[in-house]
Formats: structure tokens, C-alpha cells, sequence
């Protein structure tokens, strides 16, 4: 699988990260960590602990790292989960089943790479 | 083969809680840096602690666990690290008050996510640059200044020296009165709310203090160096000193309007006038004599007591001390006398230090 159908697939946006990230070769050093980051499953436990606090911080790193990664599907939902929990509220559950699968289908598709 | 040749590399300090924005900014700074992490606000203090000015920037993300950038930022102002090292804040937190608030901690520079390399890339260098700049002038600048008051302080030294020759007076007189007369403005300026000179006033007055005797230059050497009693008509030539000094000082064709003139006028004019208007030569009494000419008047006492001159022995640091507060060299300021009890202490020895520090 190809960067560019990569991104295609998980919803993201090649080019422009392309453009701020210079070389393929980086993106893709960069892409394959993803699967190690922590903040999904530290927001997963967070919310199964009611803390809001560490969940905030948690979806909050994940919309960053989407962001700097190009993940735009992941990243706008991550962000919309962010400013609900920035606001004191645990309320999620709308959002969360789509934020899983967006997640999911990102790093099973890195191992594609 | 190691080459040793090499400047060591500039160490920057990056503080995210993701790993992965971590060395994706650490590959975009690239090799020509030593990079330093940290995953959270705690970890980076202990870190800037540790490393201090060696840091050549931080690049810090606010939203962390454990301690927040902006807890960050509070404890590099708590420490005065912000002043010597600059921060630029990275974060996908776009709103106005949020970047106010960083800049106002004084963040130098606000970089929004996602990361661009030429933007990471040229920002850090730039800011890097800029402050070394900063530091490289600091220090010219203080070089300078450290000079330009060294060579002034031995142009008035020499100046001082041939007016004590000419007027018969020993060695340091007019060194020891500026010395004095700072003291004794300082001691002033802290104890009495009367009295706040800033400091830049004070240095002024002790400058300007060198000049209290110039009006000597209008007096016969003769009537100066006489070692006998003087006439009276002999004495009244001496006291003349004070107004001509004023008067030479005044005809100075340029700078009348200068702070340090006025003070040196009303030095020259009024530093042998006394609290209770038994003075010369016009009998001020009071807060009317300038604070000046009063702080200048006791030093210029204290250090004529202390020091032999052709018409007198010099007489010991306590007796001269007693006779001032006896009132036995005139009545002055009871402000000044408090001032004069605190600083006569350590008066000698700190005559004899500044004395060292001019060779």
C-alpha cells in the first residue's frame, strides 16, 4: 500500500502533510508510531474511570498528533471530543463508536504500509 | 578520527506529552542541535533546572499532565530562567486569550499545530539567533559602560589631585568626600521616606561632590598653605571659596541645565552653611540648604577633621566622630547626624577600600 492510498482509505489528507512534512520517508517513520501511541487507550480508560480531567488531556493528544500526522477524519472527531470533555462534561458516547473505528482502521492500515 | 574542532551544538529543550510530536519536531530541527525531552511540565523544570542558560530554547506544549506549559512559564518567571531563555509554545489550542496568555508569561514566540518543518525550522532559528544576539550586546554594552566609568572615575581622580595640590590639601580628600557623601546619601535614601533619592540622583550628587572646593582656585595659595592663624581679613578670602566656586561653576558656558551642574552649584555654593544658619555665605538654615550641599558639607568636615593639614594635626576616626555629634563643627541636620552615627562604623574601612580600588 502506497502513502497516498493510505491516506485516501483512513480519511486523510496526504498533500498537505506532504507539504509540511517534506519527505515520504518521514511521514512514513512518523505514520508507523502511531500504533504506539498511548492517548486512545489512555482516553478509553479515562472515560471508563469518569475522569474528566485525563480524558480531556488524553483526547487532546490525540487530536494533536492526528493534527501533526494528517489524520483529518481522526482528528476532527478527536477534536470534537476534546471541547465536550474541555467543558467539564463526559458526555462522549455519541461520539465515541466513531472515533474507535476511525482509529482502528488507521492502524490497521499502517501495518499495511 | 573525532573531529574536536566542532563547536559543542546548541541544546534544545522539547517539552510534549506525545512522544511522536516529540521526534517529529526533533527531526525537523535536524542534526545541527543537541536535542533534550521532556513528557510533561514537572520533567521540564527539573531539565531547565539542570541545564539553565545552556538551553538555547525550549519549545513547550501547554495542555500536559502532571504540569501544564503555563505552569511552566510561571515557574521560569518564579526563577528569572525566561529572561536568558526563550520559549516557544506549540500547541493546536488556537484562541485568542489562550496565545495572549503564553505571550504574557513571556513566551517569545507561539507556533500553531500541525507542524510545518520550514515554519518549526526557521522560527526556532530565529529566535535562537536573535537572543544570541541579545546576550552578545548585553555584554559589549556592559564592557563599555565598565570603561567608560573606569576612565571617568581616573579623569576625576587626576583633575581632584592637582586641586588638593594646589590647595594644600592631603591625598584623597576629594575621593574620600565623594565616598562619603554616598554613603551617607544611601544610608538617607534607605531610612527615610524624606530623603528617596533614586540611585542614578545619588551617583550624581557623589560626582558632582568633587567639585566642592574649586573656588579655592580664586583664593591666594599663600592665604591657603598659611600655617599660622589667619587674619580676619585672611579668613574672610577663604571663605570666599564657596561663592566663587558657584560663580565658576555658573559661567560654565555650556550644560547649565544639566542635573549634574545644578547639583555642583549648589555643592560649591552651600556646603559650609549650617542646619542652624550659622553658616556662610548666605546663612541658610534648615531644609533650605540643599541636601546636597548639607551631605557634602559633614563629609567635607569629617575628612578635614581626620586628615593633617599645614594648619592643623590630623586628629583620630573616633575623636573627629564625637566632635561631629557634639555639635563641635557646626549643628547639622538631625536626619544627617542619624545617617552620619550609622554609616561611622564602617566609614574607615570602606575609605580605605575605595582608596585600593582607584589605583
Amino acid at each position: 500500500m502506497t502513502l497516498e492510498n493510505f491516506y485516501e482509505v483512513i480519511g486523510g489528507d496526504y498533500t498537505g502533510t506532504k507539504s509540511r512534512l517534506l519527505t515520504d520517508e518521514r511521514i512514513l517513520r512518523f505514520v508507523t508510531k502511531f500504533p504506539a501511541d498511548e492517548s486512545f487507550k489512555n482516553l478509553e480508560k479515562a472515560l471508563a474511570d469518569n475522569n474528566v480531567q485525563e480524558a480531556f488531556r488524553a483526547a487532546h493528544t490525540l487530536k494533536g498528533v492526528a493534527g501533526n500526522l494528517g489524520f483529518n477524519a481522526l482528528f476532527e472527531i478527536s477534536q470534537e471530543v476534546t471541547e465536550i470533555l474541555r467543558g467539564g462534561s463526559l458526555e462522549v458516547s455519541a461520539h465515541m463508536p466513531k472515533l474507535k473505528q476511525l482509529y482502528n482502521l488507521t492502524v490497521e492500515n499502517i501495518a499495511n504500509l | 578520527m573525532t573531529d574536536n574542532r566542532k563547536p559543542p551544538r546548541q541544546k534544545i529543550l522539547i517539552v510534549d506529552d506525545s512522544e511522536i510530536n516529540r521526534s517529529i519536531l526533533a527531526d525537523m530541527l535536524g542534526d545541527e542541535f543537541e536535542i533534550i525531552e521532556a513528557s510533561n511540565g514537572l520533567e521540564a523544570v527539573e531539565l531547565i533546572n539542570l541545564y539553565g542558560r545552556k538551553l538555547s530554547l525550549v519549545l513547550l506544549d501547554i495542555i500536559m499532565p502532571q504540569m501544564d506549559g503555563f505552569e511552566v512559564l510561571a515557574r521560569m518567571n518564579e526563577r528569572k530562567w525566561i529572561q536568558d531563555i526563550p520559549v516557544i509554545i506549540i500547541s493546536s489550542e488556537n484562541t485568542s486569550q489562550f496565545i495572549e496568555r503564553a505571550y504574557e508569561l513571556g513566551a517569545t514566540d507561539y507556533i500553531q499545530r500541525p507542524f510545518d518543518t520550514n515554519v518549526v525550522r526557521r522560527r526556532s532559528l530565529n529566535t535562537i539567533m536573535l537572543y544570541g544576539k541579545q546576550k552578545e550586546l548585553k555584554g559589549l554594552i556592559e564592557d563599555r559602560v565598565y570603561r567608560r566609568e573606569h576612565e571617568q572615575s581616573l579623569m576625576i581622580n587626576a583633575l581632584s589631585h592637582i586641586l588638593e595640590f594646589r590647595n594644600g590639601e592631603s591625598g584623597n580628600h576629594i575621593t574620600n568626600v565623594r565616598k562619603i557623601s554616598e554613603m551617607l546619601l544611601n544610608t538617607l535614601a534607605k531610612n527615610n521616606e524624606k530623603y528617596k533619592l533614586p540611585q542614578s540622583e545619588i551617583s550624581l550628587i557623589a560626582l558632582a561632590s568633587a567639585l566642592h572646593d574649586v573656588g579655592k582656585l580664586a583664593v591666594d595659595k599663600d592665604i591657603l598653605n598659611k600655617p599660622q592663624k589667619l587674619t580676619a581679613k585672611e579668613q574672610e578670602a577663604v571663605r570666599a571659596h564657596a561663592l566663587r566656586g558657584a560663580e565658576i561653576i555658573k559661567q560654565l558656558p555650556y550644560a547649565s541645565d544639566e542635573p549634574l551642574i545644578k547639583h555642583a552649584y549648589e555643592i560649591c555654593r552651600w556646603h559650609h552653611e549650617h542646619w542652624d544658619g550659622s553658616g556662610y555665605p548666605d546663612g541658610l538654615e534648615g531644609d533650605k540648604i540643599p541636601v546636597s550641599a548639607q551631605v557634602v558639607g559633614l563629609a567635607d568636615a569629617y575628612d578635614t577633621l581626620t586628615n593633617k593639614r599645614v594648619y592643623k594635626e590630623a586628629v583620630p576616626h573616633s575623636k573627629a566622630v564625637e566632635m561631629i555629634l557634639n555639635g563641635e563643627c557646626g549643628v547639622f541636620n538631625p536626619d544627617l547626624i542619624e545617617a552620619f552615627k550609622s554609616v561611622a562604623g564602617t566609614l574607615q574601612t570602606n575609605l580605605r577600600l575605595s582608596s585600593l580600588e582607584d589605583l
